[in-house]
């Protein structure tokens, strides 16, 4: 018989337990389950949208943030001239009701909204844009993505410190509702470049009142579609809807709740158990996705970024032309995108992703181990015989190292190349990609606007973004000839020549071409797939009589993905 | 005993700034800094942020003012969180971790000692090795696996505990499991051990002799002192768990303070890291003081040196 | 056959005076008598016998080989652990994962050890302000989370397995320098170690060759109970990325991968996980036995 105190400690863990169990919550996650979707279906009640924003944001002060989390939260509660269509990302308008461009493609002319306020009453008008972008580029401020500006009359001059007088810079508000912006030579994507978070709007009144501390909740002021209600570092964005939005009333959505979740797996438990109601794009690991793609609620779609491995042409053996192409020939991309990555990428060989209307791209690297061989031997390493040990390296993680794996397997099984792998934490991968300290490298580049140059200018010499020591005057003149090209054919022919250009000379190894995979739950409305992964969350809603609506569709025979 | 408290208090700081030098130098000689990304800075960008966060200035100069701030408990704000003082991170984060492990080592001495209790007085039978093997395998399974397991069994499976999050009574029964059980093995263990050596002293066999009942003797005479080892355990283990596992906060989404020190680290966010090892050292410093005064109020043989 | 003197009566064996022998056999008999011990200590022997020998084994799979098209396969006749994403033999991984976590704990271990002997060793025998100092600093030491050392070592300089061995040794000397240091403290002041200074031997051979012997007990079972944690470690290490570098693997990279794909894959974190888990199993078991063998009656320290 046990004694008395271990009688009552027993009691109490067994009180405890019931007690736990008491608390667990509702058990109607069990039932409204659905064979075609993965997890729980049951709707939130009322008008609530939760969705994982990923890790947690290092600021999302719209003109100073990069990366995809800070960007969401800076879309959230901030809105450009012009903002992107949920479905073809074509610029609509925005705070901008409209725009005219000259003929010469340099000077745009925008209308802004007239009667528009901030969320706490300020009235809004056009100078807000020009004091924020200049905030941007005034060569304190660091802001990562200033060069997005550079497309401005000496916005560049201006932010490297050549020019000190602001007035110079071509952006200028003669009226409340009139906003012109002159170009320093012809682009052809900037009003797309306008959707960007850095050239949102920022509140002049509050950031000069509260100085960095000034995108707090209790700070904030938006002028977007919604206002932040609260914030837990860690933790989650609460959002509401803003009142004064000049379009609130197409709002539909009350609450946001953005949890931050690092973990891939734990994001998909919650949205399993109907924690959250989307998880945003590269939210699991790619092993699920021939699992998922069985169920309704996955989404799958063009991400505007490719995957490639560098080279650090600067010194040998890789400054050989002929090893480079060697290697790259020998890589089977199908067979990594179709067995290692289980379709949930598509194979690429090319640097430019698709989804550029009217552009053409070149013929890419392809798997040919016989061409392989026969550059190697080009190189002066017949057979393999004579070629250094390499090194591969790439940040931890878990794809990263299995498709280093399978590529170190496939060079050495078809070109008797041995090659040595090394995995770095981020921190130490960046400093070695940075400065050369490197031979091959695994890198991924993802586009921020619609247009090849966002990826092709980077391997300009010098650039910052090249890291790869490659320098091709024939490479430079074309990209450069490009950017003064006004006939948009024209220009994206010569954008073709110079990725041609580019592939000829290897500095990389294309491998494949980012996607957007999301789970969504039914009855979310207003998400799909695009090709910059950027959801404009004043289009989302909650259809409660969602499945009222897919037995209609069904019924008619429609497909699932046109009820949204 | 105020004198005690006042020295072990004093001793405290030459303990305090020789952690924070060396992990000042430490971080510092880490390759790589805190703005480095995929995507490239452009320079006077890059420029202008390193000379707000004085990292343009001489590293004698950053480390005098870091310890002058320091001093004054301003750590200074987040490279990488930006408009964030660190205090306030490692305030908002200790409050979660807290709880956490509170809760983790509560459960894991009112498991943990029970155990040990059990198999100390059936040493050597079925009994003692079957409880002590249920114990050990606790500590024998990574929380990491352990932590999915849960989820997938009693969350996804069962529906009776949220997968993950910290809201509500309900969401803390998984992550405190998972927490607790390494250590529960760790308390059963020392109980066990303690409650031995502790039955086989002369003032029990007195007290046996004596005619007491065998559930006095064990349980107020032998107890007493035989969970001594636990206590001056609980120590250095409050301390790191609640510091919080990295394991569970990130298996889990919990906003605590374990998983900054890695990130940290990763990010080379200097000021950060160097908040959270100080405020770790001066925390299980604290405690070590708490748990030894604790220890001479337990066994009266001890004596404050 | 009397020859009239009394026989001496028994009296009972001082053990502190007795030769070290007698109390090696009475711990061996000891621990004899604990079933999980010898049990573990038999298993043990097997995984490692298996581990050392693996590349010799006849019918062991390459662990290296891939099968992309085949993918993660659960168990089957032709692979009895079934295969991971790759398509390599999960049981050739668990095997030879076993050699790198197997080498990780005991050398880790033997670094800590010798690091901590040697430190605590000296600390205990000068006694003083010397031995004020050091244990100072293995205070200050103490109170820096391991996990930040750890983590910072395997940053800055490069994450082969030598570094892993010290960055991880380096962090368990620290018990074992007190251990020691405590066993030592309490042996010099003892007769046999007047004999030998009486008889002339130097501070170096009479710390090393004398006292040191006489702690071997709390040492081995320390010892045996730090291996377990050190594979633990560096299992929570691979979960942070920071462990054993691909192709290589250990237990602790293939659970923490295979604790990601529970949900899709539960074979690959079982067999590893329990291939680990009664490892650290029977060490701790070795371990608690060998402390019941050894020194019964002594004081313990907190692990």
């Amino acid at each position: 018989m046990l004694p008395r105190s271990m009688r009552v400690i027993l009691a109490a863990l067994a009180a405890l337990s019931l007690a736990a169990l008491a608390c667990a919550p509702d058990r109607r996650g069990a039932g409204a389950r659905h064979a075609h979707y993965f997890g729980d279906v049951s709707p939130p009640r009322g008008q609530v949208f939760r969705y994982n924003n990923g890790a947690e944001p290092e600021s999302w002060d719209p003109g100073l943030c990069s990366g995809q989390p800070d960007g969401r939260v800076a879309r959230a509660l901030f809105e450009g001239l012009a903002v992107p269509n949920p479905r073809t990302l074509q610029p609509e308008p925005g705070m901008a009701e409209r725009w005219t461009v000259s003929d010469d493609g340099l000077v745009y002319t925008f209308r802004v909204r007239s009667g528009t306020t901030w969320s706490d009453g300020t009235p809004f008008t056009a100078e807000d844009f020009r004091w924020s972008w200049l905030r941007v580029l005034r060569p304190g401020s660091g802001a990562r993505y200033a060069s997005l500006l550079y497309p401005i009359r000496n916005a560049e001059a201006f932010h490297r410190g050549a020019l000190a007088d602001e007035a110079a810079v071509g952006v200028a508000a003669p009226d409340d509702t009139t906003l012109v912006v002159t170009l320093e030579s012809p682009t052809p994507y900037f009003v797309f470049l306008t959707m960007f978070y850095t050239y949102c709007p920022v509140p002049r009144h509050v950031v000069e009142r509260y100085g960095n501390r000034w995108t707090r909740p209790e700070h904030v002021v938006s002028n977007g579609a919604f206002i932040l209600a609260a914030w837990r570092q860690g933790d989650r964005f609460e959002f509401v809807r803003n009142p004064r939005y000049w379009d609130a009333a197409h709002v539909r959505l009350e609450r946001i709740v953005a949890y931050s979740v690092d973990d891939l797996n734990t994001s998909a438990n919650l949205y399993k158990a109907g924690v959250i109601d989307w998880t945003t794009s590269g939210a699991f690991p790619s092993q699920f996705v021939p699992y998922l793609r069985a169920f309704r609620d996955y989404q799958h779609g063009l991400y505007q970024g490719t995957y490639f491995y560098s080279f650090n042409v600067s010194e040998p053996p890789l400054d050989n032309v002929w090893l480079r192409r060697a290697l790259s020939l020998a890589v089977d991309r199908e067979a990594i995108a179709r067995d290692l990555l289980k379709g949930s990428r598509a194979p690429w060989g090319n640097l430019c992703p698709t989804g550029y209307p009217g552009y053409v791209h070149p013929p890419g690297h392809r798997f040919d181990p016989d061409s392989a061989r026969a550059c190697l031997a080009r190189a002066g390493y017949p057979g393999g015989r004579g070629v250094p040990k390499l090194s591969l390296l790439f940040n931890t993680s878990e794809d990263h190292r299995r498709i280093a794996e399978a590529i170190q397997a496939m060079w050495r099984r078809e070109l008797n190349v041995e090659v040595e792998l090394s995995n770095q934490e981020w921190g130490s991968y960046l400093q070695a990609t940075t400065a050369l300290e490197y031979q091959i490298a695994r890198r991924a580049w993802i586009g921020d606007y619609l247009d090849p140059n966002t990826f092709l200018s980077c391997f300009v010499t010098g650039d910052g973004n090249n890291r790869t020591g490659w320098s091709d005057a024939v490479y430079d003149r074309l990209v450069r000839e490009a950017a003064r090209t006004l006939d948009p054919a024209r220009r994206l022919a010569i954008l073709a020549e110079a990725e041609a250009r580019l592939l000829d000379q290897a500095p990389i190894i294309p491998i494949y071409h980012y996607s957007t995979n999301d789970l969504v739950k039914p009855y979310v409305r207003g998400i799909w797939p695009t090709a910059l992964d950027t959801h404009p969350l004043k289009h989302v809603w909650i259809d409660h009589d969602w499945r009222m609506r897919a037995a209609g569709a069904a019924a008619n025979g429609a497909a699932l993905g046109e009820a949204r | 005993m105020t004198a005690y408290v006042v020295r072990r208090v004093l001793l405290m700081v030459p303990t305090l700034l020789a952690i924070a030098t060396l992990t000042f130098f430490m971080m510092r000689l880490a390759p790589g800094g805190p703005f480095m990304a995929e995507r490239e800075i452009p320079g006077p960008a890059l420029e202008q942020l390193r000379r707000t966060y004085g990292l343009d200035r001489p590293l004698h100069e950053q480390y005098l003012r870091f310890l002058a701030n320091a001093a004054r408990g301003d750590f200074g704000p987040s490279y990488r969180y930006q408009g964030r003082p660190v205090s306030e991170i490692i305030a908002e984060g200790f409050v979660v971790s807290a709880e956490l492990g509170g809760w983790a080592l509560l459960v894991a001495v009112l498991l943990g000692v029970p155990i040990g209790v059990i198999a100390a007085l059936r040493q050597n039978t079925a009994v003692d090795f079957g409880v002590m093997a249920a114990a050990l395998a606790g500590v024998s399974v990574p929380n990491f696996v352990l932590g999915p397991a849960l989820v997938l069994t009693l969350s996804l499976g069962l529906f009776w505990f949220p997968p993950a999050l910290w809201e509500g009574p309900a969401s803390r029964v998984l992550p405190v499991l998972t927490l607790a059980t390494a250590y529960v093995a760790y308390v059963a263990r020392l109980t066990r051990a303690g409650m031995l050596e502790v039955l086989r002293q002369d003032f029990i066999r007195t007290a046996r002799a004596k005619g007491l009942p065998e559930r006095t003797v064990v349980f107020k005479h032998g107890l007493r002192l035989g969970v001594l080892p636990v206590v001056s355990y609980l120590g250095p283990a409050a301390a790191r768990i609640i510091m919080g596992s990295i394991v569970v906060e990130s298996i889990f989404a919990i906003p605590g303070l374990g998983r900054y020190l890695v990130q940290g680290a990763f990010n080379r966010d200097y000021t950060l890291v160097l908040g959270v090892v100080l405020f770790y050292a001066a925390f299980l410093m604290v405690l070590n003081l708490l748990v030894d005064l604790a220890y001479t109020r337990l066994d009266p043989r001890v004596e404050l040196s | 056959m009397s020859i009239g003197l009394a026989p001496p009566a028994t009296v009972a064996p001082d053990l502190a005076a007795s030769p070290p022998r007698s109390l090696w056999s009475d711990a061996w008999r000891r621990l004899r008598r604990n079933r999980a011990a010898v049990l573990s200590a038999l298993f043990l022997l097997w995984v490692s016998g298996t581990a050392a020998l693996a590349p010799w084994l006849p019918g062991m799979p390459d662990p290296s080989v891939q099968d992309l098209a085949r993918g993660a396969q659960p168990p089957s006749w032709s692979h009895p652990f079934g295969t991971d994403e790759l398509g390599r033999d999960t049981f050739a991984r668990v095997v030879y994962g076993g050699r790198i976590s197997l080498l990780v704990g005991l050398v880790a271990t033997l670094v800590s050890l010798v690091i901590g002997v040697a430190y605590g060793a000296v600390a205990g025998y000068r006694g003083g302000k010397t031995d004020e100092v050091m244990m100072r600093f293995v205070d200050i030491l103490y109170s820096l989370p391991y996990i930040f050392l750890v983590i910072l070592l395997l940053v800055f300089f490069s994450r082969s397995l030598v570094m892993l061995f010290v960055a991880l040794g380096l962090v368990q000397w620290l018990t074992m320098a007190r251990i020691v240091r405590g066993q030592v403290l309490s042996l010099k002041s003892q007769n046999f170690v007047e004999a030998a200074r009486a008889l002339g031997a130097g501070d170096f051979a009479i710390v090393f060759r004398h006292i040191v012997p006489n702690t071997l007990g709390p040492v081995i079972v320390y010892t045996t109970l730090t291996v377990p944690a050190v594979i633990l470690q560096e299992a929570f290490l691979s979960f942070l990325g920071l462990g054993v570098q691909p192709p290589d693997a250990s237990w602790g990279t293939l659970v923490s991968d295979g604790a990601r794909v529970l949900a899709l894959f539960p074979w690959l974190v079982a067999f590893p996980g329990a291939m680990l888990s009664l490892t650290l199993l029977c060490f701790n078991f070795l371990g608690d036995g060998l402390r019941d063998a050894l020194d019964p009656q002594d004081r313990r320290d907190v692990n």
